[in-house]
């Protein structure tokens, strides 16, 4: 009997128009996402290594020590391949990270940055789809699930046979979820497909099991949605109200908390302002300067400058000042890494604490549960972005160190040129990308929310099913 | 046989809608209840089919307790709503496979589907269409279809005959008469004095839950019916 109410659960759904407007919607919109994701990715691609290689140009062009350590290097980073199903935060939080020896680095250089119109509509990838489109699908497949057919007749009509309920309202959960499934899966096989066989898109055995377990999350989504419409469906009476509701808690899950999240946890930990920070570590440099002028006019009076007469007595004295001066600048930078970064590692801090708050508050929907995982799988999100950051900042010092090396040892007093910088033993800078069994431990806690929520609003259909007044 | 021993249903709002009801529908019979609305006709019939619990008294299907045994009863019993909605997206062949099944029968032919889809009066060009297509009537049809096909000795009829066009309506009356001559308990809740009369072998008057009156046929001879009901009525209201 299981089988033949999950079979016609199936079949009216198949045979009924908005079934074929989902599938259809959801074929176009899966395969134009994919499409866009691929073109894309392979856009920032080919921006990455043209980036890469201006960069390398502009650095070797460079006539000095001196110039190379204020312009400094660009660190590109390279464009994650899943960000064709998830493009993440990473177009809004910029592609390059500028290192040099006044500033701390940042990323800057964003797509939105430069094309302002994308920030206003965001991007169409996968998990928006998801996330957006079929979330509302899995309400239109279910709000009249089991009060739709009281209304009908067909209800009383079934359990004037030997229909235990709970065998009904299984096999109408089932049937209906499969016929949800049909929308997303034919279309998302598709998708992958494309991405299979596009050429220059290289996706490895680890890049496939992130896709899976992405997708294994759209569909614990999906199924958050779909059993909270079985759930209202069988606590009403009619099918307009049943609508209304789950109109309202989407509403609420996919956009009122995640925003609500954050805003309230600026209030409850606030940080301070990136001017404040900027104004700290500026009023740091200018007693820094002052003190750095103190210190140069003591090493001139205690050691005055021999007269060009006397050019032996001046040698010693220019290599006294090279050894003076690399000292002096390596402990001014040392001084002003060491603060700037004391600065930095508290405002990180409250910042990391103010954004687990949002995390963990927006957590309550599963619409954001959905962005975090599918973010942390594809390395698009905020902890890949902190990653890649913290890894620029660490190169940092090492740049530093290094330039500033170069630069006091190609110190010509005389006026003579200076040499050409050499970049051959350069410290590059390297970033590893977040294994999988760290992205998994972020994930988790996502995954196990949603499978909590189906079962909670399963057992709530089930229960509220058992007792339905079918009247 | 259908029988309800002092039956009665007090919802929680404190209203009454039926107070020791006491009947019986022998085999080959058809009993015709009538009442106004909220007389407490379809409670009566939700309570036989097990969609509520009586407060007190029982609803026997073929001597089986519908409240003991809900499963068991539903075997002995089909049932014909006032407005029968079956699948929209279904076609009629594909509304009695679904509906046979969940009653139990299984491995039947399209020739049998047919057969009882000629047998109730539905055209052959309908068997293939889909039912939110069809009438009031072809669905009520359908419904009757889908009774015959359980084949269960009992049947429990909701307003069947309500909207149905003068044809069609015989046509169903017909077909019940046809079903209480197979031996079939039919117990039928409806307004519709004129047609029920011409079919029913005994019939009861419901007022605020009571059953107040009861007549056979013999004794309903010669008597106008829908005056005996207006009277009745008329009488018992200002006596209430």
């Amino acid at each position: 009997m299981l089988r033949d109410i999950i079979k016609k659960e199936i079949q009216d759904t198949i045979m009924s128009p908005r079934f074929v407007f989902t599938f259809l919607l959801c074929t176009i919109l899966i395969l134009l996402s994919v499409y866009t994701g691929i073109n894309n990715y392979q856009a920032e691609l080919k921006e990455h290594s043209a980036a890469v290689a201006l960069n390398r140009k502009n650095l070797e062009g460079q006539q000095s020590y001196g110039t190379l350590a204020g312009l400094g290097t660009k660190i590109n980073r390279r464009p994650q391949v899943l960000s064709t199903v998830v493009s993440g935060i990473w177009e809004a939080v910029g592609r390059v990270a500028v290192v040099n020896i006044a500033y701390d680095p940042s990323m800057i250089d964003s797509k939105y940055s430069s094309n302002p119109i994308f920030a206003v509509f965001g991007s169409l990838d996968l998990t928006f789809i998801v996330k957006i489109v079929l979330s509302l699908f899995a309400i239109l497949f279910t709000y009249d699930a089991i009060v739709g057919e009281k209304e009908r007749g067909t209800l009383k009509l079934a359990l004037s046979n030997r229909v235990p309920r709970d065998t009904l309202i299984l096999g109408k959960a089932i049937g209906g979820f499969v016929s949800l499934l049909i929308p997303l899966i034919i279309p998302l096989v598709l998708g992958l497909l494309i991405l299979m066989i596009y050429p220059n898109i290289s996706l490895s055995g680890g890049d496939w099991l992130r896709i899976g377990i992405i997708c294994l999350l759209f569909l614990l989504y999906l199924s958050v949605f779909f059993t909270l419409g079985l759930f209202i469906s069988a606590r009403t009476t009619r099918s307009s109200t049943s609508f209304l509701i789950l109109l309202f808690i989407w509403v609420t899950f996919v956009t009122i908390i995640p925003k609500a999240a954050v805003m309230m946890a600026g209030q409850i930990k606030p940080i301070p302002s990136v001017h404040k920070i900027t104004a700290q570590k500026d009023a740091y440099l200018q007693e820094i300067q002052k003190e750095a002028m103190t210190e140069y006019k003591k090493f001139s009076d205690e050691n005055p400058r021999p007269g060009k007469d006397k050019p032996e007595e001046r040698e010693r004295w220019n290599e006294k000042y090279k050894e003076w001066a690399e000292d002096f600048q390596r402990r001014l930078t040392g001084k002003i890494d060491e603060k700037n970064a004391a600065i930095e590692r508290d405002y990180q801090a409250k910042m990391r604490q103010q954004q687990k708050l949002a995390v963990n508050l927006s957590r309550v929907s599963p619409a954001s549960a959905l962005m975090f995982s599918t973010m942390s799988l594809a390395r698009t999100g905020v902890d890949e972005h902190e990653r890649f950051l913290n890894s620029v900042k660490m190169y940092k010092p090492i740049f530093t160190k290094w330039i500033n090396e170069k630069m006091m040892r190609s110190l010509n007093l005389s006026g003579g040129e200076q040499p050409k910088p050499d970049l051959s033993d350069m410290p590059q800078h390297e970033f590893m990308p977040e294994r999988f069994g760290e992205s998994m431990t972020r994930v988790l806690p996502d995954l196990f929310l949603m499978v909590f929520l189906i079962i909670l609003f399963f057992v709530g259909a089930y229960v509220s099913f058992l007792r339905y007044d079918v009247r | 046989m259908l029988e309800a021993k002092d039956l009665t249903k007090k919802y929680e709002d404190g209203l009454l809608a039926l107070d020791h009801l006491n009947f019986k529908v022998e085999p080959g019979e058809i009993f015709c209840m009538f009442g106004a609305n909220g007389a407490g006709k379809t409670t009566a019939i939700n309570l036989f089919l097990g969609f509520i619990p009586p407060t007190e008294g029982t609803a026997l299907i073929e001597e089986i307790d519908v409240v003991k045994e809900p499963l068991k009863s539903k075997d002995y019993v089909s049932f014909v709503s006032e407005n029968v909605m079956l699948y929209g997206n279904f076609t009629a062949y594909q509304n009695l496979d679904y509906f046979s099944k969940l009653a139990g029968k299984r491995n039947l032919t399209k020739a049998e589907y047919a057969h009882v889809m000629k047998r109730v009066g539905l055209q052959e060009e309908a068997f293939d269409m889909r039912t939110k297509n069809f009438s009031k009537g072809m669905r009520q049809k359908l419904g009757i279809a889908v009774a015959i096909l359980k084949d269960a000795p009992n049947l429990i009829l909701d307003e069947p005959t309500s909207g149905l066009d003068p044809k069609s309506g015989q046509e169903f009356l017909d077909l019940i008469i046809e079903l209480r001559d197979k031996g079939k308990s039919i117990f039928i809740s409806s307004h519709d004095i004129f047609r029920a009369k011409q079919i029913a072998d005994r019939v009861g008057f419901m007022l605020q839950g009571k059953l107040v009156m009861m007549k056979t046929k013999k004794e309903l001879k010669g008597e106008d019916l829908n005056k005996l009901y207006i009277d009745y009525m008329q009488e018992h209201s200002g006596a209430e």
